[in-house]
């Protein structure tokens, strides 16, 4: 009790430092990786600076490097027991725990990123990056010449699938022979592995590489290096490989956030699975690179147009497995469910899941 | 100075003294490099109390996050004691986590008061099962330990990722790698109304009863005749073989019944990553008290204060984690000059 | 051309490429530990200099100068380990991990601003070599300037060691302290010079992963590689000789659990990860097979007990 005294006085000065004016609403957000990660984790922390710019009277409070475990819980009643009264939990692994906190704290909102949970209080967001990612899909499908495409992905779960499928599928609608190697690397952010990754498919005559891990960035310098082309993911990254990036999906988590914040604050908010796209611009098809040629452009807008005028659905029969079973019959759109824990690989992939 | 000053400051600072004296060494060095960073050190520290024990939440979790540090640390103090250097205990904590769990899934769906016994001897056995493999290998074959052990974490940590990604999937988990929730039988019981389980008072008593052994017994003795003098031990027919093996087993079982708990009681499933380095945690603070198992409850429960602390520190002074890791950095710095200074002219 | 020679040429070169950072580093602690010190701080030294080594090639454009920063910023944080050890007489143990969290604190800290700026890396040879000539083609190819200088540094040091007189004193106080100091030799100063040099080389291998190999720097980025050469040192015999084949057999391993997954090998990628941990392993056991147990230097076996 005594260090109580002693330390109040200290830890409201330490708070003023960041925040002079009273605010009606603080935001937590809790990251799985670095903040500055110029990957995943910035693109959501640049959402959090879109929030605090956007809506007056909000403060927010943030936190990087938190493991998908029990640690989760701890952070985010801490967040709770310092005022949060908005909880985004950015991470696919967090839900349970939120779930569970939702529980004790009946008063707080929480938003989670993607899964197909929700609680009284404890509502999803994601955006459905596999249109975009199925574009450039089609972009990685006509450039290349050995038909032998390649992802690195971190770990097999179901958004990293989703990505693997759409590009896969994308590639195909352009060249129907086209195959996927899949390499695992086991870590979000493993610079080493990713690198070796690339030059481990280089070397076995793959010429495009798509990637989902934390940063694009070392995959894609090593494909410039290498001179074969990539696909990005979470930012542009065209600035490191000028020649090899033929386009990508990113993310743009502000507009999203701002909307739940002020349901939120309007009292308007019910949980429920909100899922962006790239018709409200949660995601983004990256620009094109040099290497992608005017026709291609032309054909890969013109399938953008239709999936923005629900002309075309990425996720639609017929679809065959990686076995050779058929997932969709043909016009059968894919159940929410299928989609959000796809465990599954599409005909053309080259790996395995477990 | 004259050296009469110094061996009476010496003598002023000894034996109570010596915490004080590192924790003001830690204060100048964290107050620096607060400086350094351009913050203010007094509110920083205070930040740092607030969030490790300014209150009973701040308190339990810190205790949360200590029990495994424990049980890793005299994971880490036994083998010590004839002088094996482990590592294994982040490896061995997955491997009873991952017994632990089999005995669990395989309990399921009838779960009945013998889940919790049972599977916290199969999580001491498994932890056991591969600290004995590091040694028989160095008992068996000279193959040393500190590799071995070093080894085999990677190994069991990639086991619980297959097995999450694989075979022990939850097919209600959408997706997400882990295993089926554990029943309410396999959780030991919580203290005090928060996520402070029996686990604690668990390594405690461990820790109490192992010093007496180790100082009290013939045991203790032998191992310590064997630890500082092998060849002594040789002629008064001491085997160091078979004591090699006890404590391995031993220190093996207790990482894995660490495993186990935080699997079982914190966690409430088994996934990826859930040591989160108290293995690691647990080699340092068995090293900082010398492998007295007196000294590791203490250690423990300031390491695991400093982790716990990390997240408010980033929360409420606005700086990255690396932080905390620079300040725990330096925590161990200040503990190991003063320790030094102090006994500079003791013989060693 | 083959496609097998492709494939053996390509391996060779993959297996090269992930073991030229340990090579530097395995470099270092054997002789660390050769002369009866033992430093867990080289996964933070590594850090700092991969931190240090990216952001001096970014400020200056030089890949060249980043190494050099990389392999100084490596010797200062091992010299914290070396007034701990030296002169404060800390446990070994304990002030190694101090230095790997000061490290990794420290590197993510300052490299935070690192994240998303560009260096220019060095060039490659490919195309300009040979590469019609069998296997040798593609490995020519691959070279970059931090493989071939680990292909220089580890015999150079292990001549040095075993051939020159400087190297006989390291191991003179190695083996036995006492009879250095009553030969007038002093075992402090050459510890702590060991310690130094094996700071300066955990940086350079810590800068030519960020540098050099993935031209990225991000925080704990070697994942551990650091840890996994001090336990290597005992694998490679605490000969620097040993250290070009250990660091191979852990690169090669490495490499191949990610080729094999290029070839459509069927099994979990999770299990193929723990190739380099259990190649590595095994080997140690048959090796000890064959003639039991490891010429540890005998001052280290000191170490344990303070």
């Amino acid at each position: 009790m005594k260090l109580h005294r002693l330390v109040r006085p200290l830890l409201a000065a330490a708070l003023a430092l960041g925040a002079h004016a009273a605010h009606s609403q603080t935001i937590g957000y809790i990251y799985v990786g670095p903040e500055k990660d110029y990957g995943y984790n910035t693109s959501h922390d640049l959402g959090r600076q879109y929030v605090e710019k956007t809506v007056s009277g909000t403060k927010t409070l943030h936190v990087e490097n938190i493991p998908e475990t029990a640690e989760v819980s701890r952070v985010m009643e801490r967040m709770i027991k310092s005022g949060a009264s908005i909880v985004f939990a950015t991470s696919y692994g967090y839900l349970d725990y939120a779930i569970e906190l939702g529980k004790k704290y009946p008063k707080v909102a929480f938003m989670h990123a993607g899964g197909l949970k929700t609680g009284d209080n404890v509502g999803t967001y994601w955006a459905n990056s596999d249109d975009a990612i199925y574009l450039a899909g089609m972009a990685a499908g006509s450039v290349t010449k050995s038909g032998k495409l390649g992802f690195i992905a971190a770990f097999p779960i179901p958004q990293v699938v989703r990505s693997i499928n759409a590009f896969t599928l994308g590639a195909q609608a352009m060249n129907p022979k086209v195959t996927t190697t899949v390499v695992w690397t086991g870590g979000w952010l493993e610079p080493a592995k990713e690198a070796e990754a690339t030059n481990s498919l280089v070397d076995a005559g793959i010429d495009v590489i798509g990637e989902q891990v934390d940063s694009p960035i070392t995959i894609a310098q090593t494909a410039e290096k290498r001179g074969i082309f990539v696909v990005g993911k979470d930012v542009d990254v065209s600035k490191f490989a000028p020649k090899s990036v033929l386009t990508g999906a990113s993310w743009n988590w502000g507009p999203t956030m701002v909307k739940v914040v002020n349901e939120i604050k309007a009292g308007t908010w019910k949980p429920s699975h909100i899922r962006g796209d790239l018709k409200d611009g949660t995601v983004v098809l990256d620009p094109f690179g040099p290497a992608v040629t005017e026709p291609v452009r032309k054909t890969i807008l013109a399938k953008k147009a239709d999936i923005l005028a629900d002309k075309f659905e990425v996720w639609s029969g017929p679809m065959t497995a990686q076995d050779g079973k058929e997932l969709l019959p043909a016009g059968k759109a894919m159940p929410m469910d299928m989609l959000e824990s796809m465990g599954f690989f599409v005909k053309g992939v080259i790996g395995t899941i477990k | 100075m004259s050296g009469g000053t110094v061996d009476r400051a010496r003598a002023m600072a000894a034996p109570l003294g010596r915490p004080a004296l590192a924790a003001a060494a830690f204060v100048v060095l964290a107050a620096a490099f607060f400086a350094v960073i351009g913050r203010n050190p007094l509110s920083m520290i205070g930040v740092v109390l607030e969030a490790a024990a300014g209150d009973s939440y701040a308190i339990g979790e810190s205790l949360v996050r200590a029990t495994p540090i424990l049980l890793c640390a005299l994971a880490t103090a036994l083998p010590a004691r004839v002088g094996l250097i482990s590592v294994g205990a982040e490896g061995q904590f997955y491997a009873g986590a991952i017994a632990g769990t089999g005995t669990v899934l395989s309990m399921l769906p009838t779960p009945g008061w013998t889940m919790l016994p049972l599977m916290l001897v199969t999580g001491a056995l498994g932890g056991m099962a591969l600290s004995l493999l590091a040694g028989l290998l160095r008992t068996g074959l000279q193959v040393n330990e500190t590799i071995s052990t070093l080894l085999t974490n990677y190994v069991a940590a990639l086991l619980v990722t297959w097995l999450v990604y694989g075979p022990w999937k939850s097919p209600a988990s959408q997706g997400w790698p882990a295993t089926v929730e554990f029943p309410a039988a396999a959780k030991l019981p919580a203290l005090f109304d928060s996520r402070v389980h029996a686990g604690l008072l668990i390594g405690i008593a461990l820790a109490v009863v192992l010093h007496l052994v180790l100082t009290r017994s013939r045991w203790g003795l032998v191992l310590d005749v064997l630890r500082s003098n092998p060849r002594a031990g040789l002629v008064a027919g001491l085997d160091f073989r078979r004591n090699a093996l006890i404590v391995m087993a031993l220190g093996g079982a207790l990482a894995g019944l660490a495993g186990i708990a935080e699997t079982a009681s914190i966690q409430g499933r088994l996934q990826s990553d859930i040591a989160g380095g108290a293995g690691f945690s647990g080699f340092l603070v068995a090293w900082l008290a010398r492998n007295h198992c007196l000294r590791i409850i203490p250690l423990s429960l300031l390491v695991g204060a400093l982790l716990a602390s990390g997240d408010g520190l980033q929360m409420f002074a606005q700086v990255p984690s690396s932080v905390t890791l620079v300040i725990q950095g330096l925590l161990f710095v200040a503990v190991l000059l003063v320790n030094g200074w102090l006994d500079r002219k003791r013989p060693g | 051309m083959t496609t097998f020679d492709i494939v053996l040429g390509s391996f060779l070169v993959s297996a090269l490429r992930s073991a030229t950072p340990l090579v530097f580093v395995l470099v270092g602690e054997t002789l660390v530990q050769r002369t009866g010190s033992i430093n867990l701080g080289v996964e933070g030294q590594m850090l700092v200099g991969a931190m240090a080594g990216y952001g001096a090639a970014a400020l200056w454009g030089d890949p060249w100068l980043g190494l050099v920063a990389g392999a100084v910023a490596g010797m200062l944080l091992s010299s914290v380990h070396g007034l701990l050890t030296l002169a404060a007489r800390a446990n070994q143990f304990a002030s190694g991990l101090a230095v790997w969290m000061l490290g990794f604190g420290l590197s993510a800290y300052y490299g935070a601003g690192l994240v998303g700026r560009k260096i220019e890396g060095f060039g490659t040879w490919r195309g300009a070599g040979p590469d019609s000539v069998p296997v040798l083609g593609p490995i020519v190819a691959g070279m970059t300037p931090t493989v071939l200088l680990a292909l220089v540094v580890a015999p150079a040091v292990a001549w040095w060691f075993w051939r020159t007189r400087t190297g006989l004193v390291w191991r003179a106080v190695g083996e036995s302290p006492e009879a250095a100091r009553a030969a007038g030799l002093r075992p402090i100063r050459v510890r702590l010079q060991a310690i130094l040099l094996g700071g300066l080389l955990s940086g350079l291998g810590g800068a030519a992963l960020s540098v050099d190999h993935t031209r990225t720097w991000a925080e704990g980025m070697t994942a551990g590689r650091g840890l996994v050469a001090v336990g290597l040192v005992i694998v490679a015999r605490w000969n620097p000789w040993w250290v070009l084949p250990t660091a191979l057999l852990f690169g090669g391993a490495e490499a191949l659990a990610l080729r094999l997954q290029t070839a459509d090998a069927g099994v979990s990628a999770h299990l193929l990860l723990t190739l380099p941990y259990i190649t590595s392993l095994a080997v140690l056991t048959l090796t000890c097979l064959r003639d039991r147990g490891q010429a540890a230097p005998a001052g280290l076996r000191a170490v344990m007990d303070r």
